[in-house]
């Protein structure tokens, strides 16, 4: 992925007003996959969107910069008022650095790479790995986390950071993945409190995040 | 004609900060960098996370001082490392607070900073994650792969380790000069001096 010239030499750090900043560029690697955005999702200019399938972005949902959404396993499906930070990779290559197709499910349709349910929290450098995978309502996929293949989270769980879950894994409602690959249930019953400050977290981010969903269209 | 000077991997800023041009730095006027500071390649850091809520009643000055991210001097961010600034629900409203890091603070690569404040002469090592709000005070060493949960307050001169993070043990006496990092970032940049032998 070349990087094209940066914007240029920033003054000193107590220097004033013009001051840009340093992103350099990211060139599209691959192709550019169509797209369903709703109308009120906030994506970052520097997201990357890749991949043959489509990629889907429901209503409120964030995607930070850099975020990595890759559709070369299936489609890619972020649900209702998700929040993808950056360097979060959706429909990423397994350790080996295949792209697993989902099988299809009982009716025969092909699941896509990667489902992420409503008010989802995809949190910086996880890898969500394509093949069928699906995240839960209101799940917290933690910093660092991989998830394998076809994995199925349930709702409302906690994937602490640097957790793994292994392909084709089921993982109840509820549960939280902690330290070592160590699990317990999570009974506090917050589920409804974390959704509603997921959404005051949305409505701060898109003021925040300049949007510019045409760049993917 | 006069000669241009080849391109350097890293911009040098006359504090003596030296950032790498593949670095990511988004929302640079809420950046805060101290001096002689050492910004590797495939660093990110998010300086448009700011805070929302003015702290103050700003009367004085236009231009709020919204500082997202504070680095002291002498520090150095190592590739592939994220600095962004911690948020919770505050007052209803849903803030980013500053992230501030003292002086001769190195953090490893891979790394993500997700804290409050750390301290002076703090070595974070490779593949951490620091979560939200966590405190780190000065003279500590976090070990590679550690993951310090979020709102943990790490003490000085500690060390500290595992996932969850746990202190496993303290800096001896003469442990303090390790932390000093002018030496390593003259060996950084576009010119970089040998290590003293």
């Amino acid at each position: 992925m070349s990087s094209a010239t940066p914007s240029p030499v920033p003054s000193s750090a107590h220097g004033h007003h013009k001051r840009h900043s340093i992103l350099p560029a990211v060139s599209q690697s691959g192709p550019k996959p169509p797209v369903q955005f709703s109308s009120s999702c906030t994506i970052a200019d520097s997201a990357l969107l890749t991949g043959p399938h489509t990629i889907i972005v429901s209503t409120e949902s964030v995607i930070h910069p850099r975020a990595r959404l890759e559709s070369l396993g299936g489609r890619v499906t972020v649900g209702r008022r998700c929040i993808v930070h950056e360097r979060a990779c959706l429909g990423a290559a397994d350790l080996q650095g295949r792209y697993h197709k989902g099988s299809p499910d009982k009716e025969g349709r092909s699941m896509g790479a990667v489902t992420l349910g409503d008010y989802v929290t995809v949190e910086v450098g996880a890898q969500v790995e394509s093949g069928g995978t699906v995240i839960g309502e209101g799940t917290t996929v933690g910093i660092g986390t991989r998830v394998g293949a076809g994995a199925v989270v349930g709702k409302h769980c906690t994937l602490t950071a640097n957790s793994t879950v292994a392909a084709g894994e089921v993982i109840p409602d509820y549960t939280v993945i902690y330290s070592n690959g160590l699990r317990r249930i999570d009974r506090r019953g917050v589920s409804d409190l974390k959704n509603k400050a997921q959404a005051r977290q949305i409505d701060v981010l898109r003021r925040m995040i300049p949007s510019n969903p045409g760049k993917f269209q | 004609m006069s000669r241009r000077p080849p391109r350097g991997e890293y911009i040098e800023t006359d504090t003596g900060n030296k950032v790498a041009r593949k670095a990511t730095l988004v929302g640079t006027q809420n950046i805060m960098l101290g001096g002689k500071t050492v910004i590797q390649p495939d660093v990110m850091i998010r300086g448009d996370l700011a805070r929302t809520i003015p702290p103050a009643q700003s009367a004085s000055g236009g231009p709020a001082n919204n500082t997202a991210v504070a680095i002291g001097r002498y520090c150095f961010l190592s590739r592939g490392c994220c600095l962004r600034p911690p948020g919770r629900m505050y007052k209803g409203v849903f803030t980013f607070m500053p992230l501030r890091l003292g002086d001769h603070v190195f953090v490893g690569p891979g790394t993500v900073v997700q804290a409050a404040q750390i301290g002076n002469h703090v070595h974070i090592g490779g593949k951490v994650v620091i979560g939200e709000f966590a405190i780190i005070k000065d003279y500590v060493k976090v070990l590679d792969g550690s993951v310090v949960p979020p709102n943990m307050v790490i003490p000085s001169f500690s060390i500290v380790a595992g996932q969850p993070a746990r202190i496993i043990g303290e800096i001896p006496e003469g442990g303090i000069e390790a932390f000093e990092l002018r030496d390593l970032y003259k060996t950084v940049g576009n010119n970089p001096q040998p290590t003293a032998p």
